[in-house]
């Protein structure tokens, strides 16, 4: 009998709560529990990150691993690079469209964050940053990789504190596009932290190794932001549409730094 | 009263989880140490103590993740009557007993907690999210309960042998 009250106490109390914190009344409570607690998690993060790194791999094959960081963060750099000089390649071609877009964001300005932790539940990927509201980040902002390729956006804003929903997450969808062929899709989040390309047009041409960026459509993202590689691509020739696995160019699970775009301002579109 | 002294270690637990949990995955999903630790001291010393870090333990990792507040005190309420049940059974030993009440734990947990996401509108996929997340963490976590079942086993047993049990029954 006890054990029942104290359930269908306890359960009041957190459905209570729950309704609260989904009215951003518990926002404060919030903002002041991770500046408390985010020193400790930097903290506790220093020591998990090379203790992680040492079951990842063996302790003689540490210089190789640093070696292979570095590599993929090149990688994620060119990568990058060549995807704006084949946007670059594509506006000089006359694709008025585009240069217009180019020229609308004549300075990107960035602002530099920590992420501090990251959510545990295994169902959402999202991590936070020590930005808030106080230095300008907003909710829908872009968060980009130190590689400057897409790493998500900003979901929830605390004082101090911001929440960064990550392109792998399973409600993100992103506009995208093939550079290579031109060809247009949504890129969504799966469990397990892959993504994928759906609505690729079944006459598209898309290989592996193509490189997938932001479309611009919509207005909620930049265009022609680095968002990964196709890895594969799937679909029958009866399908209406194809889909490509893509492989995310920044290494999103072990980001220690994110550079938020403050200079964007996303546009939702109404419908007409 | 005096396990009211390892509250602060218990909040630690959450702390660290929602810190560093990302940093050691298996089968692609990360552990819940603050379920195994709650289940193994509910098993372990009763679940009466556990009634007084649930909702403690719970809101504390709600407020420092991204969660609602109160998601994590709601998907942690059945270790109350898993234990309770647990001990209308007694067996020699709790060990085995313990891996199968922390897997089931484990299922409510998710089971509840997607529930709940899915009503406030940030649910994943549930057919994906069953295979993909919630029987492998049942799983993980279940492999994970042996290096906190014994340090509160121990702990128990110490402090029994200072000064003898007063467990209740609840």
């Amino acid at each position: 009998m006890r054990t029942l009250v104290w359930l269908l106490v306890v359960g009041l109390f957190a459905l209570l709560a729950i309704l609260l914190s989904q009215l951003g009344a518990l926002d404060p409570l919030k903002n002041g529990a991770l500046t408390v607690a985010s020193p400790l998690e930097r903290g506790l993060r220093t020591v998990a990150s090379p203790a992680a790194d040492f079951l990842d791999n063996a302790a003689d094959r540490q210089d190789l691993e640093e070696e292979n960081r570095l590599l993929r963060q090149q990688i994620e750099e060119l990568t990058a690079e060549i995807a704006s000089l084949k946007e670059s390649e594509f506006t000089a071609t006359d694709l008025a469209g585009l240069a217009e877009v180019e020229e609308s964001r004549p300075g990107d300005q960035f602002l530099v964050a920590r992420v501090i932790a990251r959510d545990p539940s295994n169902l959402k990927e999202r991590l936070a940053i020590d930005r808030g509201s106080d230095d300008g980040v907003a909710e829908g902002m872009v968060v980009m990789s130190q590689g400057q390729s897409l790493v998500g956006l900003i979901s929830k804003v605390l004082d101090d504190f911001a929440w960064v929903t990550l392109i792998t997450d399973t409600n993100s969808n992103v506009n995208a596009m093939v550079l290579e062929s031109r060809a247009q899709g949504v890129v969504s989040g799966s469990l397990h932290g892959g993504l994928s390309m759906d609505l690729i047009p079944q006459d598209a041409k898309v290989e592996p190794g193509d490189t997938v960026t932001t479309s611009g459509l919509g207005g909620n993202l930049p265009q022609a932001l680095l968002i990964g590689q196709v890895a594969a691509v799937r679909g029958e020739a009866q399908d209406v549409f194809r889909k490509a696995e893509v492989e995310p160019a920044a290494s999103l699970s072990r980001l220690e730094n994110v550079l938020v775009l403050t200079s964007f301002i996303a546009t939702h579109l109404a419908s007409p | 009263m005096r396990y009211l002294l390892f509250v602060p270690l218990v909040l630690f637990v959450a702390l660290a989880q929602v810190a560093t949990a990302s940093y050691f995955p298996l089968l692609g999903v990360t552990a819940n140490p603050l379920l195994v630790v709650l289940m193994c001291w509910a098993i372990v010393r009763g679940p009466r103590e556990t009634m007084v870090l649930i909702p403690l333990a719970g809101t504390f990792k709600d407020l420092i993740s991204s969660d609602p507040v109160g998601v994590s005190v709601l998907a942690l309420l059945p270790i109350v009557p898993l234990a309770a049940t647990r001990e209308r059974w007694p067996t020699e030993s709790d060990f085995l007993p313990t891996l199968a009440v922390v897997a089931m734990a484990s299922l409510c947990y998710h089971l509840l907690y997607m529930m709940v996401l899915t009503a406030v509108g940030d649910g994943p996929p549930w057919l994906q999210g069953s295979i993909r997340v919630i029987l492998p963490a049942a799983l993980f976590n279940t492999l994970l309960t042996p290096i906190f079942y014994l340090p509160v086993r121990w702990a128990t047993t110490l402090s029994e042998m200072v000064r003898p049990s007063m467990r209740v029954p609840i």
